[in-house]
Order: structure tokens, then C-alpha cells, then sequence
């Protein structure tokens, strides 16, 4: 939407402003979305009398840690290449997509390193409310994992060109968003669902 | 007058102008009509779409009092088409999906196409004085992620064992697998899912727009008050209808991957789900649907109350922040709905004391509509008759939502066609006259045509008549005890005697739903052989009728530079006419600032 608004506005310091506020309100409404998710994990948690229900063994915790730093570190990254003082280093802009791409797809490998031995050992979607809620919220967000890789990917041509140089334009800096976005979902998902 | 400092600071901000550039037209067929990202070509797609679909989702609700007033007999003509195999009688399956599909179809693809992605997409650019919407690409995709949700509802009614029945909240038991084991459901799902990304992504663009893009001069308390109300729409859109995303997507796993998200007791072994989870969801989304759906109306009314008075809006700050006030109230009353459900009574409590403040700003907007129209000089045109007619059901409406907001008398009528009756006087009887006068006041600029004023009148006095009767019949009934929702009520010995009101509904229910050819042969006609209508018919001053009709590609040649409200009527100083356009300065050596902002 707002790489296309950058298409038929000039990227003034006016249109970059439209399409931030914008963002801003799709974030508001995505976050909205993942609020309700969570506010369901709570009233089920609450209801619940033990947690993890009886005869459910407790998730492991120190892969989705790494995970956790693996993902903050690419926010890191990405919000170092987008910056306004990148625009005077060529390739910076690059360089953090790549690291940014590669860090995501850690992430997502990471994360089927973790679902792949509890679904094995028979702990799946069906088996209860505690395997509904595991993967239920883990795979939706992992879905918009790669939503954010595909709008980062996209960019890279523009980027090698040299047609896109930093955050200074909208179409970087809404994908940064959205990515930083997805970071911040993922922090609260852990705490909720593996830490608590 | 607006107070003109704020207007030349606005003003040298030249890069305003650098944002808006005027783009050429389209040119191909497909680029024009079909994938147009014109906000102008959206709203005539939304405004057939919608009206497609309440003629629709009319037909079923006549086949429903129908089969109210008259069980066991066949509706005439279409009965025998869709049924042939109970000699066209209705069967209880069929009821219970037309129940669900009525209300589906018409909030979330006659209503909300009408009100808010036809004049929602009309208004917000011309009223505010932008050439289009902020984001035009995502405007054209609204749009057709909308029609790919209308299609997933129509395909349901032919997979087996039909469409969604489950009501159309579609509250589990009744809609997991057990409840609904037919594809319906799902697709039933999926529609509400893509009509929801529809509307934030439509709403997301309202709210930029009306942020970034209002012209030189029109800060918020210049805007109509269509706009506020479309724009506080939008707000409660975005944030809203993500939850109902979040719970039909748990109610999706549940049907689809087996999750155990809403199911609860012999259903599951290991750790229950809780069906009431999906309740919660499902109000925190509907209770501000339901002000995602008259606030466009209010809106649009305000305005229309004042033009056709020749009177300033009596209270236009006060009216807007009223409507300002409801929206943050929508969000936090959501629990009036469950008071059966066996929650705490303190909580019950706290929404029911909540929902009671609501009453307060609504009395201050309905006492200002009756003061706009104090003492004015009225005209009576059709859209002015629709607006009197939303002032007048939505009154009835709100008097009978206390009844259901308080507690005490709510457990008595909670689920029975008391409910059904007030919810349609204030979401479907004010919107629907609200959408009438709409579309009787703006239908000249959209298309350039005027439409005929005495069918339209006949048209609004065949409506408000039928469209009350059938509505506080409703009323009756339900304080009589009939529960909503059953296939048969003159099988219980306790519903027997309402008989004669059911009838009458039913009667007054077909009347409407045949006075409405009025509007259809009214629209088809002016459409074809209409008068051309002028700039401005109605001698309003709002930033629309400053354009011609209908406004060229790129709305306004020059954008436009505010110095008025939007109600600037019968104004002392000007002469010759009663009425002032928001960009036209009054030619008076007290006001040397705004000439000099002008440029004048």
C-alpha cells in the first residue's frame, strides 16, 4: 500500500508522513488482532486450574530463548541499516537486509527445531487446550515471520541498484516497521506462552 | 468564521501541495471501471454492490416473517423454486441459515458497502478537499477483497448441507463441527475473515486521509459532520474488527485443525477450551460494530438536518464530540450483551453503569439534531424526510436500549425478538432511512442526474410507516416472550396469542419490501433520464458542491482554501443567497485576514 503511494507521490517529506501514519494505524489494527489472541490465551489460562494441564510436560524454553535473541539481534540490525546516517554508506542498506533476511530465516529454522520433536512426541494442535494454544499462536506468528521476510526480500533489488538507499524512503522504512513489529509481538508471545 | 492564523501557517506549508498532484485520467476500460483506484469510481462500485446485496438480504428477511406469520405454508412464487422438495415450504435448516445469513449478509455487505465503503470513499476526499484518498491502490483493493468475501457467502448457499446456521454471531456449540459439520460455516468464516481485511484496510485509509489530507484551513472542527462520523467509523473499524479476525481465526482451527480453543465438557479429554471465550471475543468487536454501523448515520444526518433547516448545526462541536465520547464508550461496554452468561455481578455492574453514560452524550447529539431543526426555515426534500425519519426510528431505538442495557430488566428480554426489534430500529431502520437520505442528497454528484423528488417522497412515506410497524411490532411481541430464533411460534401454547402481531408484521414487512420498487424504479430512471443536475442543488456550502457534478478526475482543480464551517447558513452579512461554501470568503472589511489568506 505505501510502496504504492511512494509510486504516485513524489517521496516528499509530506508523503513519507502520510505513509507512516498510515503504518502506524495498520500496526494499531494488527496489534488489535494479536491483542485478542493473547486476551484469549489469558481467560484460558485463568480458567485453568494447573498449568500446563496435568499430564502435559512444560515446553522447553532455551531454543525460543536464542530464538528471542536471534530476533531482537536482527531488529538490531535492520534499525542500523535504515537509519538516516546509512544513506551515506552505500551497501549499508544492503548489507542490513541480507543480515536481516538470514536472522529471520534462522529464526523460522529455530522454530521448526522446536515444533518438529513436540509434535513427534505427540504433543499437537488436537491434544488439548495447552497444544490449541502452543501452536495456534507460535504458527501465526511464524506466518508473519515470513510475511515480514517477503516485504524485506522485495526490497533487495532496489537496494543493489542503489534506487533505494535508506529508511529515508517509505517503502523501507514501513517494512522496517513491520519487521520491528513482528519482533515485538514474538518477545511478548515468549514471555506469555513459554515463560509464564 | 474559522480563526485565520492557523489558516496562513497551514497554508505556507507549500509542500502540501507537492503531495497532491493531479494525476491523468485512465483510460482503459478495465483501469477505469473495473481495478479503478478513483475513490469516486470505488464508491459507485461499493454503493451497486451494497445495494445488491440488500435486496438480497430483504428477500430473506421477508421469507423469514413468512414463515413467522405463516408456518407450513409455501412463500409465494420463490418458495416453490427453492424448496420444491417440501412443496415450498421452508425447512428448519433453511430458516436457521436464512436467520444467520440476513443478518451476515446485511451488516457486513449491504450496510457497510453502502455507509461507509460507498459514501465513506464518496465524501472523505470532497469534503475535506483532497484529490483522492491518501492510498488509492489500497482503496481499489478494499474493494475486491470485499467481493471475494461476498463470493464465499453466496458459494455457501450451495455446498451441502448449506450455508452458515448458526445465527450470525455464530456463537460456538452451534457453529464447531458438531454444531455445523457443512463447509458453510468455514466459508462462512473465511467471508468474515476477507470482509474484515476489507474494511480495515478501507479504514486505515479513511483515517489517513482525513489526518493528512485535509485542505489548508479545514482543521477538525471545520469537517462536516458526515466526515467525523465516517472518520470515528473508521477508527473503531481498524481497532475493532482485528478481534473478531482473532476469534473466527481460533473458531477456523478449531473446525479445521482440531484445536480445542471454544470446545468445552464430553467434547474434550485433555484441558477444555471455553466456549464463552469466543462471546468475549466476538462483543469486544460488536458492540462498536454496531456504532461502526449508525455513526456514518448520525454523521450524514447532523449534516443534512442542518442544510435543509437553512441553519448553522445547533451545537456542531458539541455534536461531534458527543459522537467522540460514544466511540471511546463503544469500547468498553461490550459485557451488556453477556449479562446471561454467568458473569461476576460486578462486572455486570460496571458495563451496565457504562453503558447508562452512553446515554448522555446521545441525548446531547439528539437534542441537537432537534434544536438544528428549531425554528429553521425547512425544506422538506426527500433527503431531508429520510433524515427526520433517522431522527425519529433511532429514537425509538435508543429509548429501548436501556431496557437491555440494564441488567435487571435485560435477563427477562435477552434473547427475545425485543432485542431483534430494538437492534433493527437502531442498525437497520436508522441506517437504512440514513443511506436513503444519503443517497437522495449526494446521488446528483455522484452522477450528475437529479432523481425524482415525488417519488421520492412516496417512497419515504411507504418506509417510515411499515418500517415502524414492523419494528415496534417486534417490540411487542418480544415483551410478550418470544424468544428469537424459532422455526415455529405458534407451536407453543404460550406464543399463541401474539399470532395476530406476528401477522401484521409479516403484512407491514412485505408492504416495505414493496415500496422499495419505488426506490428502484427511481434510481434506475434518473440514472437513464434524470434532470442534469447543477453544481450545487441544494444550496449547501460544503466543499462537494463547490466542484461540478459530477466532480472531474482530480476533484479540485486547485485545492481549495477553508474559511468557513460547514453549516455557514443564513449569515447576516451575505446577500443574495442564504448559504456560504466553506472556501468562500464574505466580502467584509472585518475579516481582512481571511481575504489576505485567500488571496483575495
Amino acid at each position: 500500500m505505501t510502496a504504492v503511494a511512494a509510486a504516485r507521490f513524489p517521496s516528499t517529506e509530506e508523503s513519507r508522513r502520510t505513509s507512516f501514519v498510515g503504518m502506524v494505524m495498520a500496526l494499531a489494527s494488527w496489534s488489535m488482532m494479536f491483542g485478542g489472541l493473547f486476551f484469549a490465551y489469558a481467560i484460558l489460562r485463568l480458567k485453568a486450574g494447573t498449568w500446563p494441564p496435568d499430564g502435559v510436560a512444560p515446553l522447553p524454553r532455551l531454543l525460543p530463548l536464542a530464538n528471542t535473541l536471534v530476533l531482537l539481534f536482527s531488529s538490531y540490525v535492520l534499525h542500523r541499516g535504515v537509519r538516516k546516517e546509512a544513506d551515506a554508506r552505500p551497501g549499508a542498506l544492503l548489507g542490513a537486509l541480507k543480515a536481516t533476511l538470514a536472522l529471520g530465516s534462522v529464526f523460522l529454522v529455530l522454530q521448526l527445531a522446536v515444533w518438529v520433536p513436540l509434535w513427534r512426541s505427540g504433543f499437537r494442535i488436537d491434544s488439548g487446550i495447552y497444544g490449541s494454544i502452543f501452536y495456534g499462536l507460535t504458527v501465526f506468528h511464524a506466518l508473519h515471520v515470513l510475511a515480514g521476510l517477503a516485504a524485506l526480500l522485495v526490497l533487495v533489488p532496489g537496494a543493489r541498484s542503489g534506487r533505494l538507499r535508506s529508511g529515508a524512503q517509505s517503502r523501507v522504512r514501513v517494512s522496517a516497521m513491520f519487521w520491528h513489529f513482528v519482533d515485538a509481538v514474538w518477545v511478548v508471545m515468549f514471555v506469555a506462552v513459554y515463560l509464564l | 468564521m474559522a480563526d485565520t492564523t492557523h489558516l496562513r501557517r497551514l497554508y505556507a506549508g507549500a509542500d502540501f501541495h507537492a503531495e497532491q498532484h493531479i494525476h491523468p485520467e485512465p483510460t482503459s476500460f478495465v483501469s477505469r471501471y473495473v481495478f479503478s483506484m478513483d475513490h469516486k469510481v470505488i464508491a459507485k462500485q461499493f454503493l451497486w454492490y451494497g445495494l445488491a446485496f440488500l435486496a438480497l438480504g430483504g428477500t430473506m428477511a421477508m421469507m423469514i416473517r413468512w414463515q413467522i406469520a405463516h408456518p407450513g405454508t409455501a412463500f409465494p412464487v420463490l418458495g416453490e423454486l427453492l424448496w420444491p422438495e417440501s412443496g415450498g415450504v421452508m425447512p428448519p435448516q433453511a430458516y436457521a441459515s436464512f436467520f444467520t445469513m440476513h443478518g451476515t449478509l446485511m451488516i457486513f455487505f449491504a450496510i457497510t458497502p453502502i455507509l461507509i465503503g460507498a459514501f465513506g470513499n464518496l465524501l472523505i476526499p470532497l469534503m475535506i478537499g483532497a484529490r483522492d484518498m491518501a492510498f488509492p491502490t489500497l482503496n481499489m483493493l478494499s474493494f475486491w477483497t470485499n467481493v471475494l468475501a461476498g463470493t464465499a457467502m453466496i458459494v455457501s448457499f450451495f455446498v451441502p448441507m448449506g450455508a452458515a446456521a448458526g445465527g450470525w454471531q455464530s456463537y460456538p456449540t452451534l457453529s464447531t463441527l458438531a454444531g455445523q459439520p457443512g463447509a458453510g460455516q468455514t466459508l462462512w468464516i473465511a467471508g468474515v475473515f476477507l470482509t474484515g481485511s476489507a474494511s480495515i484496510m478501507g479504514a486505515v485509509n479513511y483515517i489517513t486521509t482525513v489526518v493528512r489530507l485535509r485542505a489548508p484551513g479545514m482543521g477538525y472542527f471545520q469537517m462536516p459532520l458526515s466526515v467525523w462520523g465516517i472518520w470515528l467509523t473508521a477508527i473503531l473499524n481498524a481497532l475493532f474488527v482485528p478481534v473478531l479476525a482473532a476469534g473466527v481465526l481460533l473458531l477456523f482451527l478449531d473446525r479445521t485443525f482440531g484445536s480445542h480453543f471454544f470446545l468445552a465438557g464430553a467434547a474434550v479429554t485433555k484441558g477444555g477450551g471455553d466456549p464463552i471465550l469466543y462471546q468475549h471475543l466476538f462483543w469486544i468487536f460488536g458492540h462498536p460494530e454496531v456504532y461502526i454501523l449508525i455513526l456514518p448515520a448520525w454523521g450524514i444526518v447532523s449534516d443534512l438536518l442542518s442544510f435543509f433547516s437553512r441553519k448553522p448545526a445547533f451545537g456542531y462541536k458539541a455534536t461531534a464530540i458527543s459522537m467522540s465520547v460514544i466511540t471511546f464508550l463503544s469500547m468498553v461496554v461490550y459485557g451488556h450483551h453477556m449479562f446471561v452468561v454467568g458473569m461476576s455481578p460486578l462486572l455486570s455492574q460496571g458495563f451496565m453503569t457504562l453503558t447508562m453514560l452512553i446515554s448522555i452524550p446521545s441525548a446531547v447529539f439528539f437534542l441537537n439534531w432537534l434544536g438544528t431543526m428549531w425554528r429553521g426555515a425547512i425544506r422538506f426534500a426527500t433527503p431531508m424526510l429520510f433524515s427526520v425519519g433517522v431522527v425519529f426510528v433511532f429514537g425509538l431505538g435508543g429509548l429501548t436500549g436501556l431496557h437491555l442495557g440494564a441488567i435487571s430488566s435485560d435477563i427477562y428480554l435477552h434473547d427475545s425478538y425485543f432485542v431483534v426489534g430494538h437492534f433493527h430500529l437502531t442498525m437497520a431502520a436508522s441506517v437504512l432511512l440514513g443511506a436513503f437520505a444519503a443517497i437522495y442528497f449526494w446521488f446528483p454528484k455522484m452522477f450528475g442526474k437529479m432523481m425524482n423528488e415525488t417519488l421520492g417522497k412516496w417512497h419515504f412515506w411507504l418506509t417510515i410507516v411499515p418500517i415502524t410497524v414492523v419494528f415496534c411490532g417486534m417490540l411487542v411481541v418480544g415483551y410478550g416472550g418470544m424468544q428469537r430464533r424459532l422455526y415455529n411460534t405458534d407451536a407453543y401454547a404460550f406464543l399463541q396469542h401474539l399470532h395476530p402481531v406476528n401477522v401484521w408484521v409479516t403484512r407491514a414487512a412485505l408492504f416495505l419490501g414493496a415500496s422499495q420498487f419505488l426506490f428502484v424504479v427511481n434510481f434506475l430512471s434518473s440514472l437513464v433520464a434524470g434532470k442534469k443536475a447543477s453544481e450545487n442543488p441544494w444550496e449547501v456550502g460544503t466543499l462537494e458542491w463547490t466542484v461540478p457534478s459530477p466532480p472531474p478526475h482530480h476533484n479540485f482543480d486547485e485545492i481549495p482554501l477553508v474559511v468557513n464551517g460547514p453549516h455557514e447558513f443564513s449569515h447576516p452579512e451575505v446577500k443574495g443567497k442564504d448559504w456560504l461554501a466553506q472556501n468562500e470568503p464574505i466580502r467584509s472589511e472585518t475579516e481582512p485576514a481571511a481575504r489576505a489568506a485567500a488571496g483575495s
